[in-house]
């Protein structure tokens, strides 16, 4: 026994630590493994009921039958909770019920995962504007502008900022509007439905100008979309612009007849244009002509509205007329002196005198417009020819 | 812990007395691991890999609890009648049958079983109770019977680790131990809140803290979390709205949570306490047909209405959180879970209390808060505060685990800005049912089963005895080490009195002569020595504390005939004496209190 081979003795080993540990490894690894097994099953059953529900969610949620949307989307989350487009479609369900506060929390958790979709952040935009917290309805509008979106990107944001700018005008905020719509002007490209109502917008926002210069490039490329032209009169409108606007707003009525403010846009840019004596290659004559008929619209409209206060004006406007009761008394004064010059004769010997004439006549316009309210359109026109003339 | 159990028990196991895993002498070399592998390292390393196969379990449990789901109650939200009827129904009879023949011990929810396990049987589990336990809570909670899956898991946990013990033959003082640590790696996973499982195990199952356990536990519950969230992900059980709380007034409408959660778990843990022994005193043959008849009641509310009561919840919990019932349907849905609890607990058929815990607490959270609002509408209304505030109450009103109850809330709402409310409920809620429902309800389970297990509770509040309960002022004589003999014979013969002289050192430090050994060395003609040098050969005595445990005392008293009790401030300040027998009237005197 003593000279046989040693035998190397591994028992000491092998009751040890380390081999228990590395056994217990080798189990938990097996085990591991055998759990994945386990799990790649369950979870692909679970994938395919989550796949079965939020199809037959979809189908609903297309058709707005929202409460049953709710319940499958539901469904299909109880087998992929973390499935975000499924949270999606859910919350959108949720607040297609006016769910809010539940479609927030989900859209929350969702923006805590997702800060960069546009989806998310644009409805969880849309819940705060419809709760009226507009710092956080703007910042999400914001974030979404700048998201990642699926599909066609550049549609979506502009898109969201036009929502944006539709949220900033409802909520009166008109130079943040302006700026977006600034913003907006550069992306839009030559799409003449997009170049309408990017006008339409700076319309609202009462950028003529930018406003007049989308309509035309709308108009560049679809001669024929009446919108456009009667936006491009409104905007020539407001620019003064009449005789820019009387070409637009006729080509509107033209294109489309029942367009009827755009009628009557017309009407008062066309008695503008006719009442105007300062316009250009007219004759003297017809000039003092004109002259002298604002001079006797004037005094008409002063009469009317001094018999109002006299007698039952309305009662919110009893108070503008009485305290303008003595300016009346002053321009009536006024156009009693000029009234026996106001001929051809006395117009054609003094050439200062229309001047002088037109100025009365647009004072008397102003005033009995802030104390009488609108007059007729001959008095409207007298106004705006006022304005312009006053700009120049 | 079934009756069964509590009468005859496991058998008695086979444990390594004072070895980790049967070490045997090796080569010097294999010193270098026995070093490293201490009993207690090692014990940590076990931990994880407890922490592992525990998380293993659970997430194949809860699988198949989903696939019983999906078999018996079909794939859709909504479900027809004759399934919510027949499922729970059927699936009751062959719960009985695998009860009553296979697994005898996989009747109840599972926390008595570990703490059995840990304070009677040495950490003992059989690993068949896991099997049991598994296959019959699978089937109950997934074919609607209103249970949950936590306590289950936790017991699972606790029989792997108590099989894996076994296996490797560790000390009995680790055996006992691996129950609890394999436990808190059940729960942590079951619930995916590591904190709340650990402070669960601690507060309900060890009660006690130290570091050695506290790092097992953690060290589980973090590996079985993290095995448990590979495969089934890190979401939590509920989305978590946004939790607010406006105006410091408002906590009158938590107090008033508290109020109610309390009132509530007092009902339920009364319904428990007295439906249990009624259903288990009727006849044997019954025993066959309770689990079915629970399981078709439970059906017929489902049927009714309220198909939310069958099975853990969570889902309804949820939609609770985020304003989806009116808090009328709230209030009810949670009468009908105490119903349908009761039933299903009440029959024997195995599952966990903690989910229908968790559901009753968050729907009648959620309606009181809904009833507030509508009768004080200035009050801010969060569905999702108030239901995760009563999730709390009722945990800490019928679990009563006060601790884990406000950690639960703040680990699964992740905002601890709700801790003020938390604390303020759950007070509410635990004091009231301490009031009115003195015995905790796994105690109550515990006892009516037979067991006479440690109530953590009680435990929690026990008075212990101090020093300075026991000791007596201090002597009349103190000598100086410093002195002479003579001097201090002169100083003892002044204040004739204790038979026993306490010396004082300098800078500090005490030891102590009786009258009869001075007077001895002054005849010896040491008269001149100092007492230090007398004493320098009999060393010094040690001091106690006043603040400082009776039992302490145990441990000098008998050795040492007068113990000082000093200042901790200053270590020559005398605050009184102790002896052996002021500490056993003072003992026998607490008995008698």
């Amino acid at each position: 026994m003593a000279n046989g081979p040693k035998r190397l003795d591994l028992s000491p080993y092998l009751a040890r630590e380390p081999v228990i540990l590395a056994v217990l490894t080798g189990l938990a690894i097996a085990s591991f493994l055998a759990v994945t097994g386990l799990s790649r099953l369950y979870h692909a059953q679970q994938e395919s009921l989550a796949e079965r529900w939020s199809a037959r969610g979809a189908g609903d949620l297309n058709a707005h039958r929202f409460q049953v949307a709710i319940t499958e989307f539901r469904t299909a989350l109880l087998y992929d909770r973390d499935n975000s487009a499924y949270q999606l479609s859910l919350a959108q369900a949720l607040m297609g019920l006016n769910q809010t506060d539940e479609a927030q929390a989900y859209l929350v958790n969702l923006w805590a995962r997702q800060p960069e979709n546009g989806v998310v952040n644009l409805e969880l935009a849309r819940i705060a504007a419809q709760k009226n917290q507009t710092v956080r309805a703007l910042r999400f509008y914001h974030n979404a502008i700048y998201a990642i979106w699926p599909g066609n990107q550049e549609a979506d944001r502009r898109k969201t900022r036009l929502e944006l700018v539709n949220y900033l005008l409802q909520i009166n905020a008109r130079t943040q509007a302006e700026s977006e719509l600034i913003a907006l002007e550069t992306d839009i490209g030559e799409d003449p439905t997009q170049q309408t109502r990017l006008g339409g917008l700076f319309l609202r926002v009462q950028d003529y100008n930018r406003a007049l210069t989308a309509f035309r490039t709308a108009l560049k490329l679809d001669r024929t979309d009446a919108q456009a032209s009667a936006g491009a009169g409104v905007a020539a409108f407001e620019m003064g612009q009449y005789a820019a606007a009387q070409r637009y707003l006729h080509q509107a009525v033209a294109a489309s007849p029942g367009d009827t403010a755009s009628a009557a846009l017309l009407q008062t840019t066309e008695s503008v244009l006719q009442m105007d004596p300062f316009r250009p290659q007219i004759s003297d004559t017809e000039r003092n002509r004109i002259a002298i008929s604002a001079f006797n619209t004037a005094v008409d409209r002063l009469t009317a509205c001094t018999a109002l206060a006299a007698s039952g004006a309305p009662s919110s406007a009893k108070p503008n007329v009485a305290a303008s009761t003595t300016g009346a008394r002053s321009l009536m004064q006024q156009w009693q002196k000029l009234k026996s010059q106001m001929t051809e004769r006395g117009l054609r010997q003094n050439p200062d005198l229309l001047n002088t004439a037109m100025n009365l006549s647009f004072q008397i316009e102003r005033q009995t417009a802030s104390a009488c309210g609108p007059g007729s359109p001959a008095d409207k026109a007298l106004l705006l020819i006022a304005n312009l003339h006053e700009e120049n | 812990m079934s009756s069964e159990e509590g009468r005859s028990g496991p058998p008695a196991p086979e444990i390594a007395q004072d070895t980790a895993v049967g070490r045997t002498p090796g080569p010097a070399s294999i010193s270098i691991f026995q070093a490293f592998f201490r009993e207690d390292r090692f014990f940590l390393i076990l931990s994880v890999f407890i922490g592992i196969f525990s998380g293993l379990a659970v997430v194949c449990f809860r699988f198949a609890i989903d696939w019983c789901r999906i078999y018996f109650l079909g794939s859709g939200a909504v479900q027809s009648p004759i399934r919510l009827l027949l499922a729970p129904t059927l699936a009751g009879l062959v719960i009985a049958i695998l009860v009553i023949h296979v697994f005898p011990l996989a009747r109840g929810s599972g926390v008595n079983q570990t703490k059995a396990a840990l304070y009677i049987y040495n950490g003992y589990i059989p690993l068949k109770t896991a099997v049991g336990k598994f296959i019959t809570s699978a089937l109950a909670i997934g074919s609607g019977h209103s249970l949950g899956p936590e306590d289950p898991s936790l017991q699972i946990g606790a029989c792997l680790a108590s099989a894996l013990g076994r296996k490797l033959r560790l000390s009995r003082d680790h055996m006992r131990l691996i129950a609890p640590v394999g436990a808190a790696a059940g729960l942590a996973a079951a619930f995916n809140a590591p904190i709340s499982a650990v402070l669960f195990v601690i507060e309900e199952v060890i009660g006690r803290w130290t570091a050695g356990i506290l790092g097992s536990v953690v060290l589980s519950a973090v590996s079985s979390v993290v095995v448990m969230r590979w495969f089934l992900g890190s979401e939590s059980l509920f989305r978590i709205p946004p939790v607010e709380l406006l105006r410091p007034s408002e906590l009158i409408a938590y107090a008033v949570l508290g109020i109610v959660g309390g009132l509530a778990s007092v009902v339920f843990a009364f319904g428990i306490s007295t439906l249990r022994p009624l259903c288990k005193g009727l006849r044997p043959w019954t025993q066959y047909l309770q689990p079915a008849i629970a399981g078709l009641l439970i059906g017929c509310i489902a049927v009714l209405g309220a198909p939310q009561v069958m099975g853990a919840g969570y889902q309804y919990m949820d939609e609770a959180m985020h304003g989806q019932f009116t808090w009328q349907f709230m209030a009810i849905l949670a009468l009908l879970k105490i119903v349908a609890t009761l039933l299903s607990f009440a029959s024997g058929t195995p599952g966990g209390m903690f989910a229908p815990t968790l559901f009753i607490g968050a729907m009648f959270g959620a309606a009181v808060g809904g009833a507030e609002h509508a009768l004080l509408p200035h009050l801010s209304w969060s569905p999702g505060t108030y239901a995760l505030i009563g999730m709390g109450v009722l945990f800490a009103g019928f679990l009563r685990a006060p601790m884990t109850s406000v950690f639960m809330v703040l680990e699964v709402s992740g905002n601890y800005s709700i801790i003020v409310p938390v604390i303020v409920a759950n007070t509410f809620a635990y004091v009231i049912s301490r009031t009115l429902q003195p015995t905790a309800i796994f105690d109550a389970l515990s006892r009516q089963d037979g067991l006479e297990l440690p109530s953590m509770e009680e435990q929690r509040e026990e008075s212990i005895l101090r020093v300075e309960d026991a000791m007596q002022p201090p002597t009349e004589v103190i000598l100086e080490a410093k002195d002479t003999l003579e001097k201090a014979s002169k100083l003892a013969g002044q204040q004739p009195g204790d038979d026993v002289l306490l010396v004082r050192f300098s800078p500090s430090g005490w030891s102590s002569m009786t009258r009869e050994e001075l007077k001895s060395f002054i005849e010896g003609g040491k008269g001149s020595q100092t007492l230090e040098s007398v004493l320098a050969g009999g060393g010094q005595i040690p001091c106690l504390h006043p603040d400082q445990p009776l039992d302490m005392a145990l441990r000098y008293v008998d050795r040492w005939p007068l113990v000082p009790v000093v200042n901790r401030a200053n270590l020559r300040e005398l605050e009184g004496v102790i002896t052996q027998h002021d500490v056993l009237e003072r003992y026998r005197d607490f008995g008698g209190e």
